[in-house]
């Protein structure tokens, strides 16, 4: 051999363990950037509220957090959240089942593609508040409104985004299929389906936010419960205090369907190899 | 003159949250080379070959050791290969050739041209890489290796994309100019024939990134792939390899 | 036609940009030219209108609301109760809506540019950027109403905070899903810094950018109205409530037909085509209404 290349197992090891500090450091230097941000977040809310807007027009962050809890402890807070959480499910499960069928078709036959296309185009620039008095002019304050504006809101885009998932499928997949002189229907249950779990999945965190949003928008206008209507009653009797408690509920809330109930669908349709990756991505 | 000094160079992956473990994908590597020489860098996959490579163009910090790479004194400059096509998606295929240019002058788009032309895609100049075929977008990058007028040239299983075919004819290619300009060679491969038709000198790396084998080939230039001498060295290339296997599978486990 | 090539080859309903339309001779049925499903979508929707108006008295038909328009947008006098108004509330409204968006733009690109250009930034201000996001845009709606009073800040406040985080989050997601070989391979050839910046980092993260402009428009769009309908005296979503408050309902409808054209007409006319330009080097095909909330 022309060069000496052995490498001693310890020297590497005392290496390495230097890269490893390197990393981990980095790692706790970006927990600490998220500490910073939150405490930052924070400050910058004492100074807008003591120095610049005023504590009656912006309560500090304390007396949320005690509002907070005097909402949660305080009577009626479970009906409110469950008539609220009620029509998001009921919304939310209309607008992703339409949205399954919808987003096969246009996926797949460009005709209805162009008409939905048009139709849905026309869906989405109407300013969500003129679709929540609207559902106040057709439904009244019965909560109905609610539900249906926010499966009428929330189907186009989930509908796009599981037309897409389904585009995304391998083509060379279906030609394949289509080689072996399988059928139409084999072909979706075979390969379609089991190919877009990701999409629907993706489409069903997609309808719940969008169903939250639309449902508390509507119930300000059209409804006589609910988180929504909360919020309105705090602005009509200038309550601040109450408009953010009841906004931090509804942000908290969010938070966790987003992180144990979608993170669990995902971690069952992936048999958790996707999780550990999810993991890895917010860890950097 | 253009030199490439490595001395032993060591890099160690740390673990991550997706692998625990730490990877070794340079175990020590120590080469030197100067002038106009063709050097192969052969090894199975994982053998950290990339890994060299990217040190070597200084877009990697080694672990350990040392890399020069120096021309006339000075910091050479370098046309790089990459084993993926690494094309600007949004731009023109002519226009990645120029983003990569930096003496510009009035004769840089003739010169992109020129070299384009060389791997035979004239007429794909205005297409987005999008719109080319694996072996397009692969010869694109050799084109742009050219142009900058390197005097080190590093190229990272650069036919591996393409058909039999078109990769024999741009190994064809690729000898004749190197006969022409002689610009200092690192090429990696984990073809044998490949390495012995191309190469000067064969370094033949094992899993674990360390050198087991460093073999000279003095054939005369132009070779075909069916030489006879080509075949000779190849079957001993496969020999030491196989020899090497051995060694790890029953003995010496370390690495 | 095979079923796989009946999958979209389309950018979104329209054709993948740098592809050669269909050869003019090739026919098509006429169930399938452009014209007649525009026409048919158009008919279906007056059709379910015309239905709610019978099921529903309190839905004005579609000739109460025609010739509402008319008296409002030409001045006249709707049955001696007061006088159409059009562009008084639309030249405030507009004016709101460029200064907010004017600044919102700005502020919200540079906080993507630091978002998605370091991690460092990424950790102190990615969970706040994610907060604004998710606040739905009706409480800042009231949340400036109650600061500001009446006047024009409320509706501006409100334009800037929904325009800030959809900005940031859409230009951070595109810088950060750019080919991290890409800049190694800009390393390798030692590109300029300066050209780096134009080539690689606008020209990836370009597309993002103009998706992010394209939703602070029509997001910011519906948080003004909000504020103006709450808590202002004055601008579209304000007439819009008079005529509301006024039980009449076919001004009210009048207007929220005004809001959709006006929004349409700006994304078909400008930000669409922006987004199609930005898009065309790619070649997979795109359906969606992009990446984004509403409300
Ligand atoms: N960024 C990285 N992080 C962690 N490990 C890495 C990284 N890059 C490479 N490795 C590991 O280093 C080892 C060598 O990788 P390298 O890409 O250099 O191999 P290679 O010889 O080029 O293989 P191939 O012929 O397949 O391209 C592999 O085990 C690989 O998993
Ligand atoms: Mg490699």
């Amino acid at each position: 051999m022309a060069y000496d290349t052995s490498v001693t197992p310890d020297a590497v090891a005392d290496l390495s363990a230097r890269e490893i500090r390197r990393s981990v450091m980095g790692r706790w230097g970006l927990r600490a950037g998220v500490v910073i941000g939150w405490m930052a977040f924070i400050g910058v809310w004492y100074v807008f509220s003591g120095a610049v807007l005023g504590t009656q027009q912006l309560p500090p962050p304390h007396t949320v957090a005690a509002e907070v809890w005097q909402v949660v402890t305080g009577d009626g807070f479970g009906t409110t959240l469950w008539a609220s959480l009620f029509r998001v499910i009921v919304g939310c499960t209309m607008a992703l089942s339409a949205s399954i069928v919808l987003g096969m078709v246009i996926a797949y036959s460009a005709w209805w593609r162009g008409l939905l296309g048009i139709l849905t185009r026309f869906f989405v620039s109407i300013p969500t508040v003129a679709l929540a008095i609207l559902a106040l002019i057709l439904f009244g304050a019965s909560g109905l409104g609610p539900m249906l504006t926010a499966a009428l809101v929330a189907t186009p885009y989930v509908m796009s985004s599981v037309a897409q998932g389904l585009t995304r499928v391998d083509r060379r997949l279906i030609v394949m299929s289509e080689s072996f002189g399988r059928t139409r229907s084999q072909i979706i249950t075979g390969v379609l389906l089991p190919s877009s779990v990701l999409a629907v999945i993706g489409g069903a965190r997609q309808a719940f936010a969008l169903a939250w949003r639309i449902t508390l928008l509507t119930e300000v206008f059209a409804s006589s419960d609910g988180v929504g209507f909360q919020i309105k009653r705090s602005f009509e009797s200038y309550d601040v205090r109450g408009l953010l408690a009841w906004t931090a509920l509804f942000i908290g809330l969010m938070f966790i369907f987003e992180n144990f109930v979608f993170r669990q669908l995902e971690r069952r349709a992936f048999g958790g190899a996707h999780v550990s990756l999810a993991t890895a991505e917010s860890t950097r | 003159m253009a030199t490439i000094l490595i001395e032993n160079l060591t890099k160690v992956y740390p673990p991550t949250p997706t692998y625990p473990q730490q990877v070794q994908a340079l175990g020590g590597v120590s080469m030197s080379v100067t002038g106009n020489v063709f050097v192969a860098v052969l090894g199975p996959s994982g053998s950290g070959k990339t890994t060299l490579l990217n040190i070597v163009a200084g877009v990697e910090e080694p672990t350990a050791g040392a890399v020069r790479v120096v021309q006339d004194g000075v910091p050479a400059q370098v046309g790089y290969v990459f084993q993926e096509p690494r094309l600007l998606p949004w731009r023109s295929v002519l226009d990645n050739m120029l983003y990569v240019q930096n003496r510009k002058s009035d004769r840089s788009k003739r010169e992109a041209e020129f070299y384009l032309s060389m791997v035979g895609l004239s007429d794909v100049a205005h297409l987005y890489p999008a719109q080319l075929s694996a072996g397009m977008q692969q010869r694109v990058g050799i084109a742009r290796a050219f142009l900058v007028n390197p005097d080190v040239l590093l190229m990272d299983e650069p036919f591996s994309h393409m058909d039999a075919l078109t990769g024999r004819s741009l190994r064809d290619y690729l000898q004749r100019i190197w006969a022409h300009t002689r610009k200092t060679a690192l090429f990696v491969t984990h073809d044998v024939g490949e390495a012995v038709e191309l190469a000067d000198r064969i370094l033949m790396l094992r899993p674990g990134g360390v050198v087991f084998d460093d073999i000279p080939v003095n054939l005369p230039r132009p070779r075909r792939p069916d030489d006879a001498a080509v075949h000779a060295v190849e079957t001993e290339v496969l020999r030491r390899f196989d020899s090497m296997e051995a060694a790890v599978r029953f003995g010496d486990q370390r690495n | 036609m095979s079923y796989a090539t009946d999958l979209p080859t389309t950018s979104e309903f329209g054709q993948v940009p740098g592809t050669p339309q269909g050869s003019p001779a090739e026919a098509v049925h006429w169930t399938r030219k452009p014209w007649f499903v525009n026409a048919l979508a158009v008919a279906i929707l007056l059709v379910v209108w015309q239905y709610l108006h019978s099921v529903n008295g309190r839905v004005p038909s579609i000739d109460e609301v025609v010739s509402f328009l008319g008296v409002e947008l030409g001045g006249g006098s709707h049955g001696g109760v007061s006088r159409g108004e059009f562009w008084g509330p639309l030249s405030i409204s507009l004016q709101r809506y460029a200064i907010g968006l004017a600044i919102g733009i700005p502020v919200g690109g540079l906080l993507g540019l630091l978002i998605g250009g370091s991690r460092r930034f990424r950790s102190v201000l990615n969970d706040t950027v994610l907060v604004l996001l998710v606040l739905p845009s009706v409480v800042w709606a009231f949340a400036a109403s109650l600061w500001f009073g009446i006047g024009s800040t409320a509706p501006v406040v409100a334009v800037v905070l929904t325009a800030v985080p959809f900005m940031a989050v859409n230009l951070s997601s595109g810088i950060r899903g750019l080919d991290p070989g890409l800049a190694l391979m800009s390393d390798a050839f030692r590109v300029p810094r300066l050209r780096r910046a134009t080539h690689l980092l606008v020209g990836g993260a370009l597309s993002n950018a103009v998706t992010g402009v394209r939703l602070a428009f029509m997001t910011s769009w519906n948080s003004l109205l909000i504020v103006e309908w709450f808590g202002t005296a004055s601008g579209v979503g304000w007439r819009a409530k008079h005529w509301y408050d006024a039980q009449r309902f076919e001004g009210f409808v009048a207007w929220i037909l005004l809001f959709v054209v006006f929004i349409t007409l700006l994304d078909w006319l400008v930000l669409r085509r922006l987004e199609h330009r930005s898009t065309r080097w790619q070649q997979q095909p795109t359906l969606t209404f992009a990446e984004g909330e509403i409300a």
